[in-house]
C-alpha cells in the first residue's frame, strides 16, 4: 500500500495535501485529500472524514468547503476521499450524474457489474483507515464521520453501522432515507438489486429505528431553501421521527435562506468541527 | 519602714509557725494567711535564723527545686531524728518559697508606698513654702500700704497745725500790734490826738477781744486707725492648713480601639500636684437632635473612681457620649474638665446571605449595617478554608468599605469564611456571623422581587412554581414596576462580573419553560425572548410534539431535537459574547446564541403554563461547555 503524493499546499498553519495509491477494495487508483493540521506535526491527532456528494471528487471540500482553519484550530486530521471508483471502464458508469461514477452510494455493490469495484463502504470504512494510520500521525481510537448529502447518508449510516467506531457524526442536507426518494431507490436498485430488504442495510432511518450502541450526538444542518429538500430527495423529518422515538439524540438546524451548495456547507462548517473536536478531542 | 526589719520580723513568723507553737502569738496578716498555707503540714523541723548550719537533705528520685534562700537554716539532726517523709519536707519547702514571694512583693509594695508619700510629703511642704511666702508676701503689702497712709495722715495733721499756729501767730502779731498801738495812742501827748485815734483804737480792741479766739486744734491728735482687712490674709492662713481643692483635670482624647459595642474606656490626668481622694465622672449621651433649650437633654450620669481612669458600660451602640470629670478632696471638688466626645463601638453588620452572589473568581457580599445611626465605614475579613474543612487565620481584610456590599476577587476552586464588621471612630465591632462563599461554579438566588405574582419560590429559593389556583384580583392590582407582568418569570442575581458562568435548570417533560438570559432592565410587561434584551430557550408542548425555539427579539432559529432535555445546562461566556444551551444528561449542545452583550446580564426563568423548574448553581462548568 504505498502512497504517492499528488500535492501539497500550506494552509492554516497545517497543510493541504493529496495523495494517490492503488485501491485493494475498488480495484483501481484512487485519491484522497488529507489535511495535517499543525499539531500534526508533533503529535497524534484524531482523524475526521468527510464523504462528498454526488458528483464530487476529492477536490471539492479542500477548495470550496472552508475546513482547514477549524481543523487547525481543534488540531483535527481531515480525510476527503473521493465519491467513486474512478477509471474502471464500466459500461453505463458515466450515463448519470446521480448514478456511478461520483455516485458510489457508500454501498458495497452486490450487482453486476459494479460489485467487483464499487465497494466505497468498505473502502471507507476499512481500507481507509487502515492506510491513514499506516502512513500518518493518528490516532487510531479517535474517528469521526460527517459528510454532505450522499456523503451525509454515508457518514450517517457508517456510525450506525459500527456502534463505537466513530466517536462523532454530523452531516450536512443528507439524504435520510434513500429507500423513499428517487436517489436512493435509483441507486441501491442498481447496486443492490430489487430485493429492497438488502436496502435497509444502508438506510439511516431504518439503521436509526434499530440502533443500539454507544450513544451518539448527532447534528445535521440543512439549508431551507434547498432544492432537493423541496424535492424529497432527503426526507430529514422521517430520520427526526425515528430518532424521536428511539431516543438517538439528534439536533436538526433548518437553516433559513440557505441551499445545497457549498457556500451553506462553508457557512457551518465550523460549527461541525467544533462539534467533532468536542468528542474527538474529549 | 524598715523593711529589712519586716523580712526579718516575717521570718520570725516562720520559725515560730513551723515550730507549731502558738500561733496566736503574732497576729499580723501575714501570719494569718501562712497558718491557712500551712495548717495540716505537721513537720517537725526547725528554722533557726540564727544557725549557720545549712539545709541537708537525703537525696531523693525526682528533681527538687532548688534550695530556700540562704536566710532559712535546718537544724539537720532534727531532720533524721524524726524520720519525716520526703514529700512533707518538699510541701514545705515550696510553701516557703511562696511565702518568700509572696513577701517580696509586700515589700515591694510597701517599698512604693513608702515613695508615694515621700513624694507627697515633699509636695506638701513646698506648697506650705510657697503659701508661707504669699501670706509675707500680702502682710508686708498690708504694712506698707498702712504705713504709707499714716505718714499721710501724719503729714496732713502736721501741716493743719502749722497752718493753725501760723494761724495763731498771725493773730498774735495783730493783737501786739493793737497793744502797741494802743500804748502808743494812750502814750500820746497830744489829747487832741489822742482823742481822734482812741474811739477807733477802743473799737477795734473791742473788736478783736469780740473776736472768738478759736483755741481748738484744728485737727485731732489721733490718728485715724481703720480695721485693716485682714479677712484674705486669715483665709490665707486658714488655705495653709487645709489641702486646696484640685484644678480641673484635663480628659483624654478617645484612644482607638479602647471602646467595645457598650463600653467606653476614659482617661484622664491632673496636671497638678493637688492631692486627690476621687474623681467623679460624668457622662450623658449626646443625642442627633438636641433642643435649643436643655429641659429635654438626656440624664447625666456619674460614676466615682479612684484611678485616673475608668470604663463605663451599659452603654448603647454606636452612640455619641459627653464625658467630663471632676476631681474631689477633703477641701472640695475641682472645676469640671473640659468635655471630651466619645464613641462607642458600632454593632456587628448582618449579611445577608440571599442577597450575596459568587462566581469561580470573584464574591459579592451584601449587608445591613446592624445600626440605626450611620458608621463611618465597613471591614470585611475573608480567611480560606483548609482542605480538611480547618479553617485559617483571616488572610484578607479589605478596610474601608463605604457601603453595605463588596465585590472580593478570589481564587478558584477554593472556600473562603467572610465576615464583616461596622467601623466608627470608637473602632471595629465584632465580627458579623460568617458566610461561607465557594469559589466552584457560579452561585446566585432569584430576585424574588421580580417574580411574577402568579409565581412562588420555595424556601430554599431554588424552586420556581407556577400554581394552577387563581389568582386573586388584589394581588394582580399590585402595579409593580419591578415584577413581570405578563410573562411569568422571575430574574435571578448574577455576580456583576464579566467571566463565564454555567448552571442548570431541571425541568419536567412536560414544562414549557422559557430559560436564559436577560439584561436587568428587560421590559417586565413583555415575554422573555421577545425584546432584544433577552435570550431564551423555550419549550412548547404542542398536541403532535415537543418544539424548541431559541428566541431573542422574538426570532428563533428553525430546530428539532430529538432527545428532550430535561436537565439543561446554561454556559454563558460575557467574553466570547456566546450564551449556550446543553442536554446536561447527554453532554448534548443544543444551541448557541451570539450577542455582545453590552451591559450585565441576569439568568431568567419563566413558565408558560403550570409547571415548576429547578435552579441548580454553585456547579463546576463541565469542560465541553466552553469550549
Amino acid at each position: 500500500m504505498s502512497l504517492t503524493q499528488v500535492s501539497s499546499n500550506k494552509c492554516a498553519g497545517g497543510f493541504q495535501k493529496v495523495f494517490e495509491h492503488e485501491s485493494t477494495e475498488l480495484k483501481c487508483k484512487m485519491k484522497f485529500a488529507v489535511y495535517l493540521p499543525p499539531k500534526a506535526e508533533t503529535d497524534k491527532c484524531p482523524v475526521l472524514y468527510w464523504l462528498s456528494g454526488l458528483t464530487c471528487t476529492e477536490q471539492n471540500f479542500i477548495t470550496k468547503a472552508g475546513s482547514q482553519v477549524p481543523a487547525a484550530e481543534h488540531g483535527l486530521i481531515i480525510v476527503a476521499p473521493d465519491t467513486s471508483p474512478r477509471g474502471c471502464n464500466i459500461e453505463g458508469e458515466d450515463e448519470s450524474w446521480d448514478f456511478g461514477t461520483g455516485a458510489g452510494f457508500y454501498v458495497d455493490a452486490t450487482e453486476d457489474p459494479w460489485k467487483i469495484n464499487y465497494r466505497m463502504y468498505s473502502y471507507i470504512t476499512e481500507e481507509l483507515p487502515r492506510l491513514i494510520n499506516a502512513n500518518f500521525p493518528t490516532d487510531p481510537n479517535r474517528m469521526s464521520v460527517s459528510g454532505h448529502s450522499m456523503g451525509g447518508h454515508g457518514a450517517l449510516i457508517c456510525a450506525l453501522k459500527n456502534p463505537g467506531k466513530y466517536k462523532a457524526v454530523s452531516a450536512f442536507a443528507p439524504i435520510c432515507n434513500p429507500l423513499q426518494c428517487p436517489w436512493g431507490q435509483k441507486a441501491f436498485s442498481g447496486y443492490l438489486g430489487s430485493d429492497r430488504d438488502t436496502w435497509e442495510a444502508y438506510d439511516a432511518t431504518v439503521l436509526a429505528s434499530s440502533y443500539s450502541g454507544p450513544p451518539l450526538d448527532v447534528l445535521i444542518d440543512q439549508g431551507r431553501d434547498d432544492q432537493f429538500l423541496s424535492a424529497s430527495q432527503l426526507l430529514p423529518d422521517n430520520l427526526i421521527t425515528v430518532c424521536s422515538e428511539k431516543k438517538i439524540p439528534v439536533v436538526f438546524r433548518l437553516q433559513p435562506g440557505y441551499d445545497h451548495s457549498y457556500f451553506f456547507i462553508y457557512s457551518f462548517m465550523s460549527d461541525h468541527i467544533k462539534h467533532h473536536a468536542k468528542f474527538l478531542n474529549a | 519602714m524598715d523593711l529589712f526589719e519586716i523580712r526579718g520580723g516575717t521570718l520570725d513568723v516562720i520559725a515560730e509557725e513551723a515550730e507549731h507553737q502558738d500561733l496566736s502569738r503574732n497576729s499580723t496578716i501575714m501570719a494569718d494567711r501562712e497558718a491557712r498555707a500551712t495548717r495540716g503540714v505537721s513537720t517537725y523541723q526547725r528554722f533557726s535564723v540564727d544557725t549557720n548550719e545549712s539545709l541537708h537533705f537525703e537525696p531523693c528520685e525526682d528533681s527538687l527545686p532548688s534550695p530556700t534562700p540562704p536566710e532559712y537554716e535546718l537544724d539537720d539532726d532534727n531532720v533524721f531524728k524524726e524520720g519525716e517523709t520526703e514529700s512533707e519536707i518538699v510541701t514545705v519547702r515550696n510553701q516557703l518559697q511562696g511565702k518568700v514571694a509572696e513577701m517580696e512583693n509586700f515589700a515591694g509594695h510597701l517599698e512604693e508606698i513608702f515613695l508615694t508619700v515621700e513624694e507627697n510629703f515633699g509636695r506638701q511642704e513646698q506648697h506650705l513654702e510657697q503659701h508661707y511666702n504669699d501670706v509675707l508676701l500680702t502682710l508686708s503689702q498690708r504694712y506698707d500700704e498702712r504705713a504709707a497712709g499714716l505718714e499721710e495722715e501724719k503729714k496732713g495733721k502736721l501741716e493743719a497745725l502749722y497752718k493753725q499756729l501760723l494761724g495763731c501767730g498771725r493773730a498774735m502779731d495783730a493783737s501786739k500790734e493793737l497793744i502797741e498801738t494802743a500804748q502808743k495812742v494812750y502814750r500820746s501827748q497830744d489829747k487832741r490826738l489822742f482823742l481822734k485815734a482812741v474811739m477807733p483804737t477802743i473799737k477795734r480792741i473791742e473788736d478783736f477781744a469780740k473776736e472768738e479766739v478759736v483755741l481748738t486744734l484744728s485737727t485731732s491728735l489721733e490718728f485715724n486707725t481703720p480695721l485693716s482687712d485682714m479677712s484674705d490674709v486669715k483665709t490665707m492662713m486658714d488655705s495653709i492648713n487645709v489641702v486646696p481643692a484640685p484644678s480641673a483635670p484635663v480628659i483624654n482624647p478617645q484612644m482607638p480601639n479602647s471602646a467595645s459595642q457598650t463600653s467606653l474606656r476614659v482617661c484622664w490626668s491632673l496636671f497638678s500636684d493637688d492631692t486627690v481622694e476621687y474623681y467623679e465622672l460624668y457622662y450623658r449621651p449626646v443625642l442627633e437632635d438636641t433642643p435649643a433649650d436643655s429641659t429635654c437633654a438626656p440624664p447625666v450620669s456619674k460614676v466615682k473612681v479612684k484611678e485616673t481612669h475608668c470604663t463605663v458600660a451599659d452603654l448603647l451602640p454606636n452612640a455619641q457620649y459627653e464625658l467630663w470629670v471632676t476631681a474631689t478632696n477633703t477641701t472640695g471638688i475641682s472645676p469640671a474638665s473640659e468635655k471630651a466626645l466619645y464613641m462607642t463601638v458600632p454593632s456587628p453588620p448582618v449579611i445577608k446571605q440571599r442577597e450575596c452572589t459568587s462566581c469561580p473568581e470573584a464574591a459579592l457580599i451584601r449587608w445591613e449595617s446592624g445600626n440605626t445611626n450611620p458608621v463611618d465605614s465597613y471591614t470585611v475579613d475573608l480567611s480560606e478554608m483548609g482542605t480538611d474543612g480547618t479553617e485559617n487565620a483571616i488572610t484578607e481584610s479589605i478596610v474601608a468599605v463605604p457601603t453595605c456590599q463588596c465585590l472580593i476577587q478570589l481564587q478558584t476552586g477554593r472556600r473562603y469564611l467572610i465576615s464583616v464588621r461596622a467601623v466608627n471612630i470608637g473602632g471595629p465591632s465584632d465580627r458579623s456571623e460568617v458566610i461561607t462563599v465557594s469559589t466552584t461554579g457560579t452561585l446566585f438566588y432569584l430576585l424574588e422581587e421580580t417574580a411574577h405574582s402568579c409565581l412562588s419560590i420555595s424556601e430554599d429559593g431554588f424552586t420556581i412554581l407556577y400554581g394552577d389556583e387563581e389568582l386573586p384580583i388584589s394581588a394582580m392590582a399590585l402595579d409593580d414596576n419591578n415584577t413581570f407582568s405578563r410573562c411569568v418569570a422571575v430574574l435571578g442575581d448574577l455576580i456583576p462580573v464579566r467571566g463565564r458562568h454555567y448552571w442548570e435548570v431541571e425541568v419536567d417533560d412536560g414544562t414549557e419553560f422559557r430559560i436564559g438570559v436577560a439584561s436587568e432592565e428587560t421590559e417586565r410587561n413583555s415575554y422573555l425572548g421577545a425584546n432584544n434584551n433577552s435570550w431564551c430557550m423555550r419549550h412548547i408542548l404542542t398536541p403532535s410534539r415537543h418544539k424548541f425555539e431559541f428566541l431573542h427579539n422574538g426570532w428563533s432559529p428553525d430546530l428539532r431535537i430529538t432527545v428532550n432535555p430535561v436537565r439543561i445546562g446554561v454556559a454563558l461566556d460575557y467574553e466570547r459574547g456566546t450564551l449556550s444551551f446543553f442536554n446536561v444528561e447527554l453532554e448534548q449542545h443544543l444551541h448557541t446564541f451570539q450577542c455582545i452583550f453590552q451591559s450585565y446580564v441576569q439568568p431568567c426563568f419563566g413558565l408558560d403554563n403550570p409547571g415548576a423548574l429547578t435552579v441548580h448553581n454553585g456547579i463546576e462548568a463541565p469542560e465541553y461547555a466552553f469550549i
